[in-house]
């Protein structure tokens, strides 16, 4: 079995990575997801604040969003699932049939971590069900691009540009 | 909350997500024909003339996978057929397209006949068998 780099750096500093190893850290990233929204299902809803700080299921989530910002700050390649990526599936795998810009999965972390953010903001607020629906949203975007390969920032990109144009020629 | 309920809306949620993956996956690459004409002038391209049998014009943005992948189909054509063009735009350098031509995602297709009427749309990654049959379409009744 051939072996290639993980990551590989062009000249524009632009780093490359193999394609599945964000969508391998956005799989368990779901799973961790389900189990938030388990836990959180199956404690109270309301109490003090220091009460709904407590919660199990918060505390993961608190974990998750740290993960995502990780991401979003170092860069998928510096992820720690895309260092057991290269140390328990790489190996096990042919090498990719080609590779892609680190940015745009770095880009989705960083959406994972607004959504994760306003779901601990509001949850800590007393808002009921918002860590359930919080993490809903971010399981079904890891979970979409984890088995479909579909990459939520890239489908936003472009109706991001249409309001930021929208919105210039307004001015 | 009843741990059978629990385990039920966790099921439903992943039988949601499941789904939705599906109908996004089977949109990708279809070949729409629009009822409405749309043209396309080739002063939007940056020519002076359109191709003389069909242009395929795709829409990128940058860090898109699926446009590079794309990028590689259609100038693979292009390259093999006489009259076949291929003309890739940067949405992000010109994201005034994007509200004009109603882009919802990149890459998204068009493609031309010779007066640029948009003849069909393609959104997301495409087949190359795809668009062969829609050139071979336009060019017999050209």
């Amino acid at each position: 079995m051939t072996t290639s780099p993980a990551t590989l750096r062009s000249r524009t500093g632009s780093t490359s990575i193999d394609p599945r190893s964000p969508r391998f850290g956005a799989g368990i990233t779901a799973v961790l997801l389900l189990v938030v929204i388990a836990l959180s299902l199956a404690a109270p809803s309301v109490g003090t604040l220091g009460q709904r700080a407590a919660t199990p299921g918060f505390i993961l989530f608190v974990a998750i969003s740290a993960l995502f910002a990780w991401g979003a700050g170092a860069g998928v390649q510096r992820h720690p699932y895309g260092a057991l990526f290269r140390v328990l599936v790489r190996p096990r795998l042919d090498p990719p049939r080609e590779l892609e810009d680190a940015a745009a999965p770095t880009f989705a972390q960083g959406v994972g971590f607004v959504i994760t953010l306003a779901g601990i903001i509001l949850h800590l607020a007393g808002v009921p069900f918002a860590l359930v629906i919080a993490a809903s949203a971010a399981f079904i975007a890891a979970f979409l691009n984890s088995v479909f390969a579909f990459c939520l920032g890239c489908q936003f990109y472009v109706l991001i540009l249409r309001v930021r144009n929208a919105r210039g020629a307004a001015a | 909350m009843n741990p059978l309920l629990i385990a039920a809306i966790l099921i439903g949620l992943v039988t949601v997500a499941t789904a939705a993956g599906l109908v996004w996956r089977r949109a990708q690459g279809r070949v729409r024909h629009s009822t409405s004409e749309t043209v396309v002038s080739a002063q939007v391209l940056g020519a002076d003339l359109l191709a003389s049998g069909v242009t395929l014009l795709q829409f990128s943005s940058p860090l898109c996978a699926a446009c590079r992948a794309t990028h590689v189909v259609l100038s693979s054509i292009a390259g093999q057929r006489n009259g076949v063009d291929h003309v890739e735009i940067d949405l992000s350098q010109r994201p005034e397209l994007a509200s004009q031509f109603h882009i919802a995602q990149t890459p998204t297709t068009f493609i031309l006949d010779r007066d640029g009427v948009v003849r069909a749309r393609i959104g997301g990654a495409l087949k190359r068998e795809a668009v062969v049959a829609e050139i071979d379409g336009i060019l017999v009744t050209a």
